[in-house]
C-alpha cells in the first residue's frame, strides 16, 4: 500500500522547533492552542531526557519551546 | 485551493488489498485451548495451519498440509512430539521436519514444511508471522502482563469472533476519538496518540454519559456506586496485539483492569478478533465481585465490538479519508502500520520515528455536552408522558 500524506498539512505544514534544554530539533504544528502535533527524528529522540519518566507524555521543555514558538510566530496557530 | 478545486466532488479511493500479511507476533487466544492433545485447525495468514502440543508440552504451529500428498494435518493425530498425517501417517515435528514415515526405511530429502515460531506467555499463545521467513528479533516482544498471573487479579475472560473485513479497520480505531462518542456511547474529554518504533499508543480519558446510563438503567438509576469516568492507556505492540490499561473511576474508588484487543488475519478480507479482560481485586472489589465485574466488562466489550462490526459490515474501504482538525492522525497511524507490511530492510525512519498528536477536545466536548443534554431532555419528556 502506498502511504499517503495528511492533507491537513497542505498549506499548513509542520515547522521546525528547537528544544532549549537538549537542542534537539523536531517538527511541530498547532491547529489550535490546545492541539499539538510533534514529529521527532531519531536524533532528537536520542537527545531528549524529558520522556524518561513518562514515555507517553510530552517532554515539558519541548512543550514550552513549542508554546513559545506559537507565541512568537515561529509556528502558526491555525485557528487563532 | 481554487474555487474549481473546492467544488470538485471528493472521490473515495481504495487500492486493491495486498495479500501480504503483517510481520509480527499474533495471539491465537488462550493457550489452554490447544493443550488437549489434539491438533487444531487455524485459518490464518491466508493459509490453513495446524496447532498441536507434543508430549514435551511445547505448542507448535505448522503449515496445515502434509508435504507428502497434501493431507490435512489438522485432521491428524498427535503422536509423541509429532503430528501424524491422517492420510499416510507421515510424522512432522514442531521444527517443520519430517521425523519418520512408519512404512518407509528413509525420510526423503527436502522433507521440511513451514513452521511458525511460537511463544506462550501470560496463558496466551502467540505465533510469529514473517513473510521473509526470519526468526523474531529479541527486541520485538510482547510485554509481560503482570496481572495475568497474579492471585489478586481475576482469570482471563476471553472472547473471539470472525469479522469479515480487512484488519486495517480495527487498527484505525487507535486514532478515532469521535467514534467513541457516536458508536460506543463514550464521552472522551482527553485524547492523545504516540507512535514510536513498533508501538502505537492511544491515551484517552472520558466521563460517563448520563444519557446512556439512563437508557441502560432506566430513570431510577441502577443503584450501586456511580461510575464517573475512565482513563485508558492502550498500546499496540506490533501489528495486532493491544494492551489497554483501563481504569474505571467510581465514587470513592478506582477499578483497575487490563483489556486485550487483538486479532490475526484469516485472509485479506477477514480476521479473527479477540478480547480478553482481567480485573484487579481490591477492598472495594473482593475476589467474587471482581470476577462478576470481569464477566460484566467482557460482555460490555463484546457489545462494543458489535457496534464496530455493524459499521465495518456496511462501510467502504477508504485510503483517502477526509479529515477535520479534531480528527486524529489517521495517515500517520497508517504510515506506522505500513512498517509491518514491508521487508525489514525497507522499514523507513518515518514509519518508526516518534510521533505525538494531542487533539484539542474543546469543541467536541462542547458539542457532545449539548447533545447529551438534549437526549436527557427527550428522556425526561418521554417519561413525563409515559
Amino acid at each position: 500500500m502506498t502511504v499517503r500524506s495528511d492533507e491537513r498539512l497542505d498549506g499548513a505544514p509542520m515547522r521546525p522547533v528547537r528544544c532549549r534544554r537538549c537542542a534537539g530539533e523536531v517538527l511541530a504544528r498547532k491547529s489550535s492552542w490546545e492541539q499539538t502535533s510533534i514529529q521527532w527524528t531519531a536524533e532528537a529522540r536520542a537527545a531528549c531526557t524529558g520522556l524518561d519518566e513518562d514515555e507517553h507524555g510530552t517532554c515539558p521543555a519541548l512543550r514550552s519551546a513549542i508554546q513559545e514558538a506559537a507565541l512568537t510566530g515561529g509556528i502558526e496557530v491555525l485557528d487563532d | 485551493m481554487t474555487a474549481a478545486e473546492s467544488d470538485a466532488i471528493r472521490r473515495i479511493e481504495a487500492e486493491a488489498i495486498s495479500s501480504r500479511f503483517a510481520r509480527g507476533w499474533h495471539c491465537l487466544g488462550l493457550a489452554e485451548k490447544f493443550k488437549d492433545g489434539k491438533p487444531h485447525t487455524i485459518n490464518g495468514f491466508g493459509q490453513k495451519l495446524v496447532v498441536f502440543m507434543g508430549e514435551d508440552g511445547k505448542i507448535n504451529v505448522l503449515d496445515g498440509y502434509c508435504r507428502h500428498m497434501g493431507g490435512d494435518l489438522s485432521q491428524g493425530t498427535v503422536k509423541g512430539n509429532t503430528i501424524a498425517c491422517p492420510f499416510h501417517d507421515w510424522r512432522w515435528g514442531g521444527d517443520g521436519r519430517c521425523k519418520g514415515i512408519p512404512y518407509s526405511r528413509r525420510v526423503p530429502l527436502r522433507a521440511r514444511t513451514a513452521a511458525w515460531p511460537t511463544m506462550e506467555q501470560d496463558q496466551l499463545l502467540f505465533v510469529w508471522n514473517d513473510p521473509e521467513g526470519k526468526q523474531p528479533p529479541a527486541d520485538v516482544t510482547i510485554p509481560v502482563i503482570e496481572g495475568a498471573t497474579r492471585d489478586d487479579w481475576t482469570n482471563w475472560r476471553w472472547t473471539e469472533q470472525i469479522v469479515h473485513t480487512n484488519a486495517r479497520e480495527v487498527i484505525d480505531n487507535v486514532v478515532d476519538m469521535a467514534h467513541f462518542f457516536y458508536i460506543h456511547q463514550s464521552f472522551p474529554t482527553y485524547f492523545k496518540n504516540v507512535f514510536e518504533g513498533h508501538t502505537a499508543t492511544q491515551i484517552m480519558k472520558g466521563v460517563t454519559r448520563e444519557d446512556s446510563r439512563r437508557q441502560r438503567e432506566g430513570g431510577s438509576g441502577g443503584g450501586g456506586p456511580r461510575m464517573l469516568g475512565n482513563t485508558s492507556v492502550a498500546t499496540y505492540h506490533g501489528p495486532s496485539f493491544m494492551i489497554d490499561e483501563l481504569t474505571y473511576h467510581y465514587e470513592g474508588y478506582d477499578l483497575k483492569s487490563i483489556l486485550i484487543n487483538c486479532h490475526y488475519p484469516i485472509d485479506e478480507n477477514s480476521f479473527s478478533l479477540h478480547s480478553g479482560i482481567i480485573v484487579q481485586h481490591s477492598d472495594a472489589l473482593p475476589p467474587a465481585a471482581a470476577e462478576a465485574t470481569a464477566e460484566k466488562l467482557s460482555a460490555f466489550i463484546l457489545t462494543g465490538f458489535q457496534q464496530d462490526v455493524e459499521i465495518w459490515k456496511n462501510k467502504t474501504r477508504i485510503d483517502n479519508p477526509l479529515l477535520c482538525e479534531e480528527d486524529g492522525p489517521v495517515y500517520q497511524l497508517r504510515r506506522w502500520y505500513e512498517q509491518f507490511y514491508v521487508d525489514v530492510a525497507d522499514v523507513a525512519p518515518e514509519m518508526t520515528d516518534r510521533f505525538e498528536y494531542e487533539i484539542d477536545t474543546t469543541r467536541p466536548v462542547e458539542s457532545w455536552k449539548k447533545e447529551v443534554e438534549e437526549n436527557l431532555a427527550r428522556l425526561d419528556a418521554a417519561e413525563a408522558t409515559a
